[in-house]
Parts: structure tokens; sequence; C-alpha cells
């Protein structure tokens, strides 16, 4: 355990042959064993990624704002995403998601203290202009990025050194955003956060991951890395059509998968349990969890 | 209209410029305009697969410098005239050059040209960027191994991002053998993590290696080998022929592998 991570941090193996039981007489959703956890392997801490460090739209009803990531801006500062990979990131983004907008939308972007430049300026138009959006508005609390973008020929707002209530993370309890839909193959190298649930209706392939405060759902195969609930919401879930993941974290917790894979696979559901992260299939579990009539919680007796 | 073509992989050493040597000539070889343009710089390799090292005169840094026109610097091939080389510049690196002026220098070879093959080098970096920039389409060479694939997959999605709207697949060095006795990715296994259409697969053949020191594309053989035969029907395929993929089992199936395969199901 990393002494200086306050999160605790399960490492549980999954593993189908004994979580998800083919057997339809164990239909229980808690049906795995607690799982030893491996001393050879020294659990991971999770590593320190935010949703919030993505460019995202916003719906402010007759225009879309552009939120720019807070905190470091440097590899050097602190590890968050550097501009090139920011970039890359949006368009990706914007190209394989479901618009919510009408073409020729104006956008406002809201800089906060980041520091841009009149290049960085004009290739963020171009790339909001591809998806049919116009950037009009720059509201920053930097001076320089007030003045690229004045010789650039946006209308800018110039806000006061932000105060630290706007930087810190917002409140819990705060609602999460709407969900973001893919419709895409989640290929190697691309990493979707989004501050509420992320639908993809595609395959999930290794080296990829998603990263969400709401659910995860997958309409395919999920290969990569799921993270739901990242807020550290335990009560989320990892749904996917073939559960085949690198590794699944919820919350605070890890679980890494299986050695051997089963040979087929059926609708999956990864949820927090007594002793970790646990699976259960699909069918099983939205009897035991979704399904009015049994109640949260009711354990349907044998020959049910 | 030019089709103008990057032949991409993410991993090194899969076989891109072989395979773009290859191509080159094999569509040359059915008489169209082909430029291949290697854009390797500082670790440029095209020019002795194609045997044309010794006559390369100007790069493509020349021309960008202005010294001389595209067309002086497109080395011809004496074995078939339709086929030009533009160089890279051995002695500088990657950085030497901008995705605009690639696509400057693509933009002067297209009129007359109806194939450009850009060779890219390996990695994601300036390099790749500058190759893809100009390109319209994309051939993502993998082989067999889950390394390759892997990269592969992240190239892919680099070029959907980078608005490279058609790419296929070739699948490079398979050993059916190995495939059939489960020691190897299927073409099968390739494509259900990749999901793009496949282009052509080429059969592993040690023959590569030695046209490649002579400098003479397999394409160009008398007696054509397995590898040469896939490469010709990647280029038939590439015109818009409706070419079968060829039975790499057939010289491997024989009854006690028919056997075997039977009992594994």
């Amino acid at each position: 355990m990393a002494s200086d991570d306050s999160a605790a941090v399960t490492d549980s193996a999954i593993d189908p042959s004994t979580d998800t039981p083919i057997d339809a007489s164990t239909p229980a959703p808690e049906v795995s064993a607690p799982e030893p956890s491996t001393p050879t392997e020294p659990p991971q801490p999770v590593p320190p990624i935010d949703p919030r460090t993505q460019l995202r739209l916003r719906n402010e009803g007759d225009h879309l704002v552009l939120l720019m990531p807070n905190g470091p801006q440097s590899e050097a500062e602190g590890g968050a995403l550097v501009w090139g990979e920011l970039l890359q990131h949006f368009k990706q983004r914007l190209k394989v998601g479901e618009p919510f907008w009408q073409p020729n939308t104006v956008v406002h972007l809201a800089a906060r203290d980041r520091l841009l430049d009149a290049r960085q300026l004009q290739a963020l138009e171009e790339v909001l202009a591809a998806a049919q959006l116009t950037l009009k508005r720059v509201v920053t609390s930097r001076r320089q990025t007030a003045i690229a973008a004045v010789t650039a020929g946006y209308s800018v707002d110039q806000l006061e050194t932000v105060d630290t209530l706007v930087q810190s993370p917002p409140a819990p309890g705060k609602p999460l955003a709407e969900p973001l839909y893919l419709q895409t193959t989640v290929r190697s190298g691309v990493e979707i956060r989004h501050p509420g649930t992320i639908i993809v209706l595609g395959d999930v392939n290794p080296g990829s991951s998603l990263v969400a405060e709401g659910d995860i759902l997958v309409w395919g195969r999920l290969r990569g890395i799921a993270h739901a609930g990242f807020g550290g919401d335990r009560d989320r879930y990892i749904m996917a059509l073939q559960m085949q993941p690198t590794q699944l974290r919820l919350a605070d917790l890890v679980a890494r998968a299986p050695d051997s894979p089963s040979a087929d696979y059926l609708p999956e559901v990864a949820y927090v349990g007594n002793n970790g992260i646990r699976i259960a299939q699909a069918q099983a579990f939205a009897r035991q969890n979704f399904d009015a009539t049994l109640g949260q919680g009711a354990q349907p007796t044998d020959g049910f | 209209m030019t089709r103008i073509i990057v032949m991409t992989s993410g991993k090194g050493g899969v076989g891109k410029s072989t395979c773009t040597a290859n191509l080159g000539m094999a569509l040359a070889q059915r008489n169209q305009r082909v430029a291949v343009v290697d854009a390797d710089f500082g670790l440029r390799n095209l020019d002795l697969l194609l045997g044309l090292e010794n006559r390369i005169v100007y790069t493509a840094l020349d021309v960008l410098a202005g010294d001389c026109t595209v067309e002086k610097a497109l080395v011809k091939d004496k074995r078939q005239p339709t086929l030009g080389l533009l160089a890279a510049a051995q002695n500088r690196n990657k950085e030497a050059i901008t995705p605009s002026q690639m696509k400057e220098l693509v933009a002067g070879l297209a009129p007359s040209n109806d194939f450009i093959l850009i060779d890219c080098p390996a990695g994601i970096e300036m390099g790749f960027q500058n190759a893809i920039a100009p390109a319209k389409e994309a051939i993502v060479v993998t082989t067999p191994e889950i390394s390759a694939v892997r990269d592969a997959d992240r190239v892919i999605g680099l070029l959907e991002a980078n608005d490279v709207k058609f790419t296929k697949l070739l699948i490079n060095r398979i050993k059916p053998k190995m495939v059939q006795e489960d020691q190897m990715m299927s073409v099968r296994d390739v494509l259900d993590i990749l999901a793009v259409p496949l282009l052509g697969v080429v059969p592993d053949d040690e023959r590569v290696i030695v046209s490649s020191n002579r400098g003479e594309p397999l394409v160009l053989d008398k007696q054509l080998s397995l590898a040469g035969v896939a490469f010709n029907n990647v280029a038939r395929r590439l015109l818009g022929e409706e070419v079968p993929l060829i039975d790499l089992n057939a010289t491997h199936d024989d009854l006690f592998s028919r056997l075997r395969r039977f009992f594994r199901g």
C-alpha cells in the first residue's frame, strides 16, 4: 500500500470463472469468493488523472462554453497534458461524439488562467470551425492571453486574477455533466475523460482509457482501462457486452483482468461489492438491482 | 486525380519501406505513373530497397531550398521508367522539414503522377506528422504481433483525427504454418482488433531479405515468389480490381494439419 496515498486501493483480480458462474443455479450478484491479495504484486495507487483535465464543451443555452482545464500547464509543472495533446484529444472527441449543437453555434472560450498565444487560439478556432462552431469570445484572467485574443479579433472578457474558489474542484453534490455519447472504436492512445457518464457504441481497444465521474457503458468489447466513479462515487457501474479490460477502476478501487481469458463472453457489469470490485452477468445483475418488483438487495430463491 | 497514399505503421521494422518499394514497382508495372517519396529524413533507406542509391543527385531538401525543381529531383527507375523516387536528405533529421513543406513537395509531384506513395518513418512524432500531412489515403502495415497491432491501432486513431479518411490494412510477414498451429495471430485476430478494411496479406518470405540487399523489389522477379504475388494482388486491389486473397494454407494443408485442426475444433 502506498503510504502517502490516502485512498484505499484494493487489488482484486477478476476471474470470470469464479466471479460469473455460467451455472444458473447461483444467480446472486455477490458470486465471487473473497480475493486473496497477491503479495508478490504491490497494489498500484490510482494515478492522479482528473476528468477535468481535458477540453470540453458545455451547453449554456444560446451558446456553448469551451472550458479549458485548470491546473498545471506543462509536464514539468505536474503532468497535465501539454497543448498539442490537449488539442489532439479534443479533436478526436469532437469527431466521434454526437454533436449537440446546430451548425454555426457560437462558442465562448473560458480560458481561465491558461496562457494562450495567437497561434494556439488560431489552432483552436480551426478545430472548432471543422465542427461547425464559431469562436467569438474569450474569457481569461491572463493579460497576455487577453492581448493575443484581442489581436486575433475576438471579444474579450478579462477577469480579475482567479481566486482559489474557482480553481478548487467543485463542491460535492454538484450534478454530473450530461452523458458523453461516442460512436467509434476507441483506439490505443486515446483517453476520454468526462465529468459524467460515458457511453461508447463500439470497441474500446487495449491501450486506451475511459475516465468518467459517472458510469461507463460499452456497447462492444471493453479491452482498455475503464475508470468509473472517478470523483469517489462507489455506486457506479462499468458495463460492457464483452468485459476483457486491461484494468477496471471504480472510485478508489482497482482490479485487473484475469490471466487466463475465458472462452466466451456474456454482457457483464462491474460494481463495488463487499470485497472490492466484483463482476456479475448483466442479466442476473439487472434482475437483482434494477427490478423494482424485487426491490434492492432481495435475494431470489432457487428455482425463482 | 492523383492518389496520395501514406504507408505507415507506428512500429518500426514491420516492412513499411519494403511494402512501399514493392507496391510502387507493382503499380508502375501496370502502367501507372508512380512517385515514391521517402519521408524518413535522416534514416532514409527506400533508395536502397529500390537500388537507386547511387543515382540520387538532389533530395527533397534541395527542392525546398529552391536549388532544383521537383521533377529534376525525382530519380527515374531504369527498369520501370514510370516509377520515380524523391529521396529524403540523409544529413538532416526529421525537424528539418514541416508538414506544410511536405504538402508543398507532394503538390509539386501530383500533376505528373497517378500515385504518390509516401514512406512514413516509424514513430508518431514529427516525421509521422510530416508524412501524413499531404495524404488522402493511408495503408497501415502491421505484422501479426501484439506490439505491432497495438501500435497500428494507435496510428489508425491518429490518422482518423488528422483527416486521413481512407485507411486500409496490409498484414505483412504472416507465417501460415504458425497460424495453423495457433502460435501466431491470424488475419482474423488482427482485423478483430483494428476494424479497418483489409487490403492484403503478405506471407513471410526469406527472399524478401535477398531482394532488399540486392535492391531489386520482389515483384521484378521472373519467377514470382508467394510474397511477390501478394504484392501484385495488393496493387491490383488498389486499382479497383476484385482479387481474392491467396490461399496461404495450401502448401501446409496436408493430412496431418487437417486432422490436427479437426481435433482442435
